[in-house]
């Protein structure tokens, strides 16, 4: 099944008790016309096989951008990574050359996008675009890997997928759609599957709908999962840790349970308590004050200090590290033992 | 909340059909998208009326009937008690004045040519009687402080500001000729999360404060929540559940609510091994062609044959409030 040039490139790590995937201080800028915009700014996060790590952050925290740089489909220029290393099994993925990057990526690491209807080919049939991974990687003729193809949709669960095997994109609905792209990405058994806001383009049945998949497709094949989204409900659901990132860096990394039980970071504390909830009905939404600030002018000290309640005047100096909190949980707040008895300024 | 003898906005029937036409120079009409199919609701002063449903529903295009910005195929659109439906474009553009709209995406409902002045006083140039000329300026520039925003930056372009400090610029504008009613679509779908929290907070503050009406319109059923005073759930172009919030998220009677809220997920992961799960299968059904009696009965795991047969009406049933299925039975599904 497996294609032995890449396994006998990456076996020699393959020994080593490093998690599946490791990014380690990962730095991402863009050069534009307006300057630099720092946007991943040493960025350090482990998935295992079988566990799911959600990313969360607001647009432009970066999120995004990272699982780009995971994936190797940065467009460099304008982006450049200046320093850090993504860890596959051991094997630092940026130091690989394109040819060795591509037999990675798809096969061993593979993604899903937001927006499956501008991320599929229109002018192809599903059936088509599906097989294609079993050809290019696999080299398996045409009439087997359309096979393959139906198999594939039938396992993501599109009803009919014989007879809808050579439809076309725009015949699909955004559910369906998503699957069809899920089928793609689990087609040649990926070891991590990168979903980057999967469900956030559709409707809350549907979502629920995919969500279930993916935790199911995850069960049986034992994948690790980074799901990339801004939605707390979501990831509630179904993460076994967090990361939550705030201008491109994280700020905050803990267990599911721990997190939404009591944050760490003044962050996560202010948008765990801006989601409306019934008992608070009637009354005022705590809403974090003033906005996310500009890449291009990030603020001084730790980013978030324009906006925290606990503020205190080093805070404007000092880029607070990720301070070990206790084994599996860190937060990136000087003051994080207030936050953590939930004593404001 | 004491309800007012008369209710500010009374809808009736209202139907809106697109035709599907095939043929290019003899357009043969061939069927037609039933997006909003016999839609009946009343609106009093001050209060606000949820909207939820998924794509699809007819919820955007109800928006557009009430602002007289579609015409009905049939039924009634009654502001204050005068029917729009039948006015003339005169009357329409009157009526106007006291239903505004404020857009779900703050990006492309602002004229990026037009500074925020410009865009704000609008309103004052189609309706120059609410407002002297020579007053504009200072009048939008209240507006602005209102939302919460610069009076200075008045000479600003749309792209100058953050999607949050846009969408209060619509709100603005839709503000200006001091409306009754506000059919905000969506207005804060658009936004980060730490920012829908400011908006929602504008929104409620105004509503106090110049007793405004709101038809909100989202998918996002605890911001719904927590806006609302009484929602309306739709379903291929019909209400299928309407009640007070408090009915509608603890006492749903209809299976289609049942299952959207079940949907959403929680924001807490205490128990969610044990949460209880509705998953519902396949898409929604066409507008086009939706199916006969009751619309949700392809999906719904209550279906027996006189779902097929009989469409239910919207009327009281279980839980004391009105929902259109056969077998409603209250049902506390779970807490948003």
């Amino acid at each position: 099944m497996s294609n032995p040039t890449i396994d006998t490139h990456l076996s020699a790590d393959e020994t080593t008790s490093e998690p599946l995937l490791v990014v380690d201080n990962l730095h991402v800028e863009f050069v534009t016309r307006q300057g630099l915009v720092r946007a991943v700014n040493g960025v350090s996060y482990t998935v295992d096989a079988g566990e799911s790590l959600a990313v969360l952050g607001e647009s432009g925290s970066g999120k995004s951008v990272t699982a780009q740089a995971i994936m190797g489909i940065l467009d460099m220029p304008p982006a450049r990574i200046p320093k850090g290393e993504v860890r596959f099994r051991g094997t630092d993925l940026l130091k690989l050359s394109d040819q060795a990057r591509g037999q990675i990526r798809g096969q061993r690491i593979a993604m899903i996008f937001q927006d499956a209807l501008s991320a599929l080919n229109p002018v192809f049939t599903v059936g088509w675009q599906i097989s294609e991974m079993f050809r290019v990687h696999r080299g398996m003729p045409k009439r087997e890997a359309m096979k393959k193809a139906v198999e594939l949709m039938d396992r993501v669960r599109i009803p009919a997928a014989k007879q809808r095997v050579n439809d076309y994109p725009h015949q699909f609905s955004g559910g369906m759609r998503q699957r069809i792209m899920i089928a793609m990405a689990i087609a040649l058994d990926p070891e991590v599957l990168i979903a980057d806001e999967p469900t956030t383009a559709l409707d809350v049945t549907v979502q629920a709908q995919i969500m279930e998949l993916l935790a199911e497709l995850q069960r049986e094949s034992n994948m690790g999962l980074i799901l990339i989204t801004h939605d707390l409900g979501v990831v509630a659901d179904v993460a076994d840790k967090i990361a939550v990132m705030y201008a491109g860096r994280i700020v905050e990394k803990a267990p599911v349970y721990d997190l939404y039980k009591n944050p760490a970071h003044p962050y996560t504390e202010g948008l765990l308590e801006s989601i409306p909830r019934v008992d608070l009905k009637g009354r005022e939404l705590y809403a974090i004050k003033g906005l996310p600030p500009n890449l291009l002018d990030l603020p001084t000290g730790c980013a978030f200090h324009p906006r925290c309640p606990y503020r205190k005047p080093n805070c404007v100096t000092d880029v607070p590290p990720l301070y070990e909190i206790d084994g599996s949980r860190s937060s990136a707040c000087h003051y994080y033992r207030e936050v953590l008895d939930g004593r404001a300024g | 909340m004491a309800e007012p003898a008369e209710p500010i906005l009374q809808v009736r029937d209202l139907v809106k059909h697109f035709p599907l036409t095939q043929g290019i120079v003899l357009k043969r009409q061939i069927g037609a998208i039933k997006a909003v199919d016999g839609v009946s609701f009343d609106l009093h002063r001050g209060e606000t009326l949820g909207v939820v449903g998924e794509s699809g529903c007819g919820k955007s295009t109800l928006a557009k009937l009430l602002m007289a910005l579609e015409r009905p195929t049939s039924g009634e659109v009654r502001i204050n008690g005068r029917d729009m439906t039948k006015a003339n474009s005169a009357e329409v553009k009157r009526m106007r004045r006291n239903i505004q709209m404020v857009m779900q995406d703050p990006y492309t409902s602002l004229n990026p040519r037009m500074t925020v002045g410009d865009i704000v006083g609008e309103p004052y140039e189609i309706h120059s009687e609410v407002a002297p000329k020579g007053d504009r300026r200072r009048k939008v520039q209240e507006l602005l402080e209102v939302v919460g925003l610069n009076p200075e930056h008045i000479n600003r372009y749309p792209h100058q500001f953050s999607g949050g400090q846009r969408q209060r610029i619509g709100i603005a504008r839709g503000l200006a000729l001091q409306p009754e009613i506000l059919v905000c679509d969506e207005p804060v779908s658009a936004l980060d999360v730490s920012i829908q929290a400011q908006v929602m907070n504008l929104l409620d503050r105004l509503q106090t404060e110049f007793n405004l009406a709101y038809i909100f319109i989202a998918h996002d059923l605890s911001v719904v929540r927590h806006i609302s005073d009484r929602v309306a759930v739709m379903y291929l172009g019909k209400i299928v559940e309407l009640g007070k919030d408090d009915a509608i998220y603890e006492r749903s009677a209809h299976p289609y609510t049942q299952a959207l809220l079940s949907a959403v997920p929680v924001p807490d992961p205490v128990g969610r091994e044990q949460r209880e799960r509705i998953i519902l299968q396949g898409d929604p059904p066409s507008p086009a062609d939706p199916p006969s009696g009751c619309r949700f009965r392809t999906r719904c795991w209550k279906a027996q044959d006189i779902c097929a047969e009989k469409e239910p009406l919207l009327e009281i049933r279980a839980g004391n409030h009105a929902s259109a299925c056969h077998f409603a039975e209250a049902h506390d599904v779970i807490h948003i």
